[in-house]
């Protein structure tokens, strides 16, 4: 454990990351798959799409706190695309697929 | 000592500001992960300050908020909303509510006890 608050809360935020990962992991695989399932032109139910901009929300909130601000920013994107009603257009499709794996590289590089 | 009480269902922004305000400012952290939790928390452990997550299930914070205002045991804690809406007229309409500030999410853990001592006066 590091002297100062600075590198205390370094090495905690670490140990932090470690143990909140895989709930960072399943909130990306929520979007993922919603992306994924309306790249196939299906439609997302109404719980699907709850759960997709819940878990956006929930990355937004968190990822700027780990270092990834731009993660925070995608993730806000992808919340705004999936509240209210749904813009299935393959443009939205596209981006939302996008930030999905934009998400998942920085939730899996972060280590 | 200051004394903070957390309220927020997500695990990883609890843990996460509980360690910020113990580690940075050497404040007290007692945390709830409901709002029902955090108004039973709040009356016996009369904490200076709440921080307080808008988005939870069942009981948000703005209804917390309310049960908070409404129990004189609870009613001249201050309380600062935590929320990761960054719209202006959610912030407006948060701040409507009569909290003491509404912070935004996601937090530097190096600068959270900081923004909280400015709004309070603790400097």
């Amino acid at each position: 454990m590091g002297d100062t608050p600075a590198s205390q809360i370094s090495e905690a935020m670490d140990r932090l990351w470690q143990k909140f990962r895989p709930q960072m992991t399943e909130r990306v695989a929520t979007l993922r798959a919603a992306a994924a399932k309306l790249a196939s032109r299906a439609c997302l139910t109404q719980e699907e799409q709850s759960n997709a901009a819940a878990d956006a929300h929930k990355l937004a909130g968190v990822l700027g706190t780990f270092g990834l601000k731009e993660g925070t920013e995608l993730a806000r994107e992808a919340e705004g695309l999936l509240e209210g009603s749904l813009d299935a257009s393959p443009a939205t499709v596209k981006r939302l697929s996008s930030i999905a794996e934009q998400l998942n590289a920085m939730v899996v590089s972060r280590g | 000592m200051h004394r903070i009480l957390i309220i927020d269902d997500e695990d990883d922004i609890r843990e996460v500001a509980a360690l910020s305000l113990e580690t940075v400012a050497g404040w007290e952290v007692m945390v709830a992960s409901s709002g029902a939790q955090g108004l039973a928390r709040a009356a016996t452990y009369q904490p200076d300050a709440i921080l307080l997550d808008v988005m939870m299930p069942g009981m948000d914070g703005p209804a917390t908020f309310r049960e908070l205002q409404k129990n004189p045991a609870t009613a001249h804690i201050p309380v600062m909303l935590l929320t990761a809406k960054v719209q202006a007229t959610d912030r407006s309409r948060f701040a409507d509510l009569g909290v003491k500030a509404v912070l935004v999410k996601p937090f530097d853990p190096m600068a959270l006890s900081q923004q909280v001592a400015e709004i309070l006066g603790w400097n």
